[in-house]
């Protein structure tokens, strides 16, 4: 086992370098690129700007110069300084992960809770009542922009009803809470912004968990349990779920890059100060530090969750993990 | 001779998309006590169809349309789903054609040995075990313990076969239901496998119920044959007359094809 | 179409959709640019059908303008991902080899960065348009279309009939063309109309930023920006555009669907 994941991490290296090299080719290559941005094609671009660009990647110097030092510099996580307040931009990361990783996993914890036994009590009964209703709910919310039903439920339970707030991660008088009240005000918050953020995961996971569970239900070994005697439920949840939560495993990683990118939309409606926030903003100011860190993070966080579903797909599965 | 299992006019009709097939179109059986007997046919003849329906652990799309199935002359088919249950695994047990996708991919061998003593026999885990271990040791399995703890994946088709016996010998039916247990594995292993159902057989005296497609077996080990053909029982008989005396094209064919390959 | 209801609903609401598009000029009710700074916010009325946006502005006429940029954004996207999938897949697919590993390892690298992220960064260095929004989606979502077309011409390779055509000395670039991409049309379809309903989710989110379709020009996310000032205030700009997506989306769901049961 360990020495499958050292495998897999060795693995992970080229993948990385590749997405430091792309992220690297988009600030050199990208049309407009800045070392001939002519100023008269794109007002943004002021020629202090310009010379901020120029020091920050060594843009005086060769293509492979410039990419060898900051890749020395990036592996350290020094990925220099933010254009728009000059402070380092791995602080300003750091002050900001711990919000978008917890709304990102309380999210798939509650995507899990509700859409497994949906889609495993939708495959029991497939053609049932039950499986249409959830079929066309999916239908409908994966159809629907998750920052419109934000903003409609926002109208809804903030507005109309005033039952939540309307944004920000906790109260304005917040640090005067006791540590209680503290941690109820923050899930208070953060009650709308993980549902709304679960929405499309519901719409996914539960019909993926339909089908996988419908397959694993026409297994073989599936008539061995019933023949056995094993009540519905053990056949069901004991015999046919463990198989079927295999494929979902690896939703998990998948759906990582999908997280991080709702995030940047999501947190710039409920005022979050989360990456997804961070980073609206450094596309808003051309910070472009800061956006190649956020690209190489999240890339490196799309790398770890795809780590992770596959430990624990090697866990779940015997065939995988005694290879 | 004691009558064990009696199955009278049973219809199961698959439900496909666009039609109706009738899989089993009115069968009658008889299985008394001890007893072997062969249910022969071509594949798609409905043999399987029939052997789950004894216990009702059909396919979701298909339906028991009518039909009595009276083990020691009570009607299993009316029983509620809980009360079969306690049937299924302690009082008709089956073997299936491939072991290996047969069995859970996810558990031990021991784990799923030990379920279903565990289930049936209301026992503690750690007796379950034992109780399961000398199960392995029955079936001729020599590392009882690797075995024990091993995934399906990791043993031979051969062994997985032994370990399905195992399983469906711990709770002691009496009626053992062998869907072409030997057809996916080598000839060897065939006979391997096939003498030691015999040699259990005798040990434990359950009656045998064995599907196949395969005369020679048939020959080896039945009493009584019946011959299966599109749903329907075409022919049936003692062993000797059966072979002696085939009365339908099916079984002609089932025989020509047996002698075939003897003389290969 | 009778049995497939999913393509029906589909292809009506696309072919719905499309029309209004094709027709924009001739059957909006206003010009979707004309301010009315007496009608600021009205709800729906008689005279503005669902009302009209924070400078008075027609809020039907802005939708259906906004309908012709959403439809040709997501459709101009996607044609260019599948171009660029198909070019990319069918080289890996068929040369194999160095070529391969070379575009496929590209592919997991692109696959690892958040594609909102990466659309997010380049538009930082464009400026954001109508054009670089149709050109930065395609760029970023070519690898499941190659992918998919890669996966189709390994296995279609082996096949029997491209042989004899190799045998038949036939080019590599004949081979691909009237055999290997004709075979792969079915799922490639299906994979770009859930590809174009992607494309118009994310126009409209990038357009809700600010970083998509610039005003004045409509489109519909770009329309719902206004609904965040104007929450509990004009419930008819949040309600409306959001619909149109959906009602959009929902089509080009549904046609993939219906696509998938007719490939089977």
């Amino acid at each position: 086992m360990i020495n499958y994941i050292l495998k897999r991490l060795l693995g992970m290296i080229p993948v990385l370098l590749g997405v430091t090299v792309l992220s690297f080719a988009i600030i050199n290559l990208a049309p407009g690129k800045f070392s001939t941005l002519d100023q008269a094609m794109n007002p943004k671009v002021s020629p202090e700007y310009q010379m901020r660009l120029v020091k920050a990647f060594n843009l005086d110097k060769p293509l492979p110069v410039r990419y060898w030092l900051w890749l020395k510099s990036s592996i350290c996580f020094d990925f220099g300084r933010s254009f728009s307040d000059n402070r380092l931009i791995m602080d300003k990361i750091a002050e900001r992960l711990p919000v978008t990783v917890g709304i990102n996993v309380l999210s798939l914890l509650f995507v899990f809770l509700v859409a497994i036994p949906i889609g495993v009590k939708a495959a029991t009964k497939a053609g049932g009542g039950f499986d249409t209703v959830t079929t066309y709910f999916s239908f409908l919310l994966l159809a629907a922009p998750t920052f419109w039903l934000a903003l409609l439920l926002m109208q809804f339970f903030c507005i109309q009803l005033g039952w939540l707030p309307i944004s920000g991660i906790h109260s304005l008088d917040f640090e005067y809470f006791s540590p209680l009240r503290k941690v109820w005000d923050i899930s208070w918050h953060l009650i709308l912004p993980v549902f709304v953020s679960s929405l499309g995961g519901f719409a996914v996971i539960s019909r993926y968990m339909r089908s996988s569970m419908m397959e694993a239900l026409n297994q073989p070994y599936i008539y061995t349990a019933r023949a056995k005697g094993l009540p519905q439920s053990q056949v069901v949840y004991k015999h046919a779920l463990r198989n079927a939560s295999l494929p979902i495993v690896t939703m998990i990683g998948l759906s990582i890059p999908g997280l991080l990118g709702g995030s940047v939309i999501f947190e710039s409606i409920f005022a979050l100060p989360g990456l997804g926030q961070l980073f609206f903003q450094a596309v808003m100011a051309r910070d472009m530090p800061l956006i190649m860190a956020e690209v190489v993070l999240g890339a490196v966080l799309t790398m770890l969750g795809n780590l992770i579903a596959d430990i624990s797909y090697a866990y779940v599965d015997p065939r995988i993990r005694y290879k | 001779m004691e009558k064990l299992l009696e199955v009278k006019n049973l219809k199961v009709d698959f439900q496909l998309d666009d039609r109706v097939i009738h899989a089993v179109d009115g069968v009658d059986l008889r299985l008394d006590k001890n007893e072997t007997v062969v249910l022969a046919g071509e594949s798609g003849s409905g043999k399987t169809i029939t052997a789950l329906a004894l216990t009702r652990i059909l396919p979701r799309n298909a339906r028991i349309v009518s039909g009595e199935v009276l083990l020691e002359g009570k009607n299993i088919l009316d029983l509620e789903e809980r009360q079969l249950s306690l049937i299924r695994g302690a009082r008709i047990a089956y073997i299936f054609q491939e072991p290996t996708s047969y069995l859970n991919p996810v558990y031990t061998i021991g784990e799923q040995i030990t379920e279903v003593i565990i289930l049936h026999q209301d026992k503690l885990r750690k007796v379950a075990q034992v109780q399961a271990k000398k199960l392995l040791e029955a079936v001729q399995i020599g590392e009882v313990n690797r075995v024990f703890s091993s995934y399906p994946h990791q043993l031979s088709g051969g062994m997985n076969q032994r370990v399905f016996i195992a399983m469906s010998l711990a709770c002691k039916p009496g009626l053992l239901i062998c869907d072409e247990p030997t057809t996916s594995l080598d000839v060897t292993i065939e006979a391997q496998i096939l003498k030691l159902l015999i040699r259990l057989k005798k040990e434990m005296g359950f009656s045998l119920l064995f599907i196949t497609h395969n005369l020679a077996i048939a020959n080896k080990i039945a009493s009584r044959i019946y011959v299966m053909y599109q749903g329907k029982i075409v022919e049936e008989g003692l062993t000797a007359k059966i072979f002696n005396d085939p009365q339908h094209f099916h079984t002609k064919e089932l025989i020509t094809a047996y002698q075939k390959i003897g003389k290969l | 179409m009778k049995n497939n209801p999913y393509l029906f609903w589909g292809l009506a609401i696309i072919v719905f959709f499309s029309g209004v598009a094709l027709l924009a000029p001739w059957i909006s009710p206003h010009d979707p640019t004309l301010i009315d700074g007496q009608n600021l916010l009205m709800p729906p009325s008689l005279k503005y059908w669902l009302g009209t946006d924070g400078l008075g502005r027609d809020l039907l006429s802005r939708m259906i303008f906004g309908a012709r940029i959403s439809l040709s954004v997501g459709i101009i996207a996607v044609g260019i991902s599948i171009f660029l999938g198909l070019l990319l897949g069918s080289c890996a697919g068929f040369y194999g080899k160095t070529v391969d590993s070379l575009v496929m390892r590209f592919a997991d690298i692109m696959l690892c960065i958040p594609t909102f992220f990466l659309i997010l960064a380049v538009i930082a260095m464009v400026e954001p348009s109508i054009y670089n929004i149709m050109i930065v989606i395609g760029l970023t979502s070519w690898m499941g279309p190659a992918r998919l077309i890669r996966g189709e011409i390994l296995s279609l390779k082996e096949r029997e009939f491209i042989q004899a055509e190799r045998a038949l000395g036939a080019t590599d670039a004949r081979i691909i063309i009237r055999h290997l991409i004709p075979n792969a049309a079915g799922p490639v379809l299906v994979n770009a109309t859930l590809g174009i309903a992607g494309a118009i989710l994310l126009e409209s989110s990038l357009s809700f930023l600010g970083l998509g379709v610039q005003p004045p020009i409509p489109s519909w996310g770009n329309i719902l920006i206004e609904s965040k000032s104007t929450l509990g205030i004009a419930w008819w700009i949040t309600l409306f555009p959001g619909l149109a997506i959906l009602v959009t989306i929902l089509g080009f769901n549904f046609i993939s669907e219906g696509l998938k049961k007719i490939i089977g």
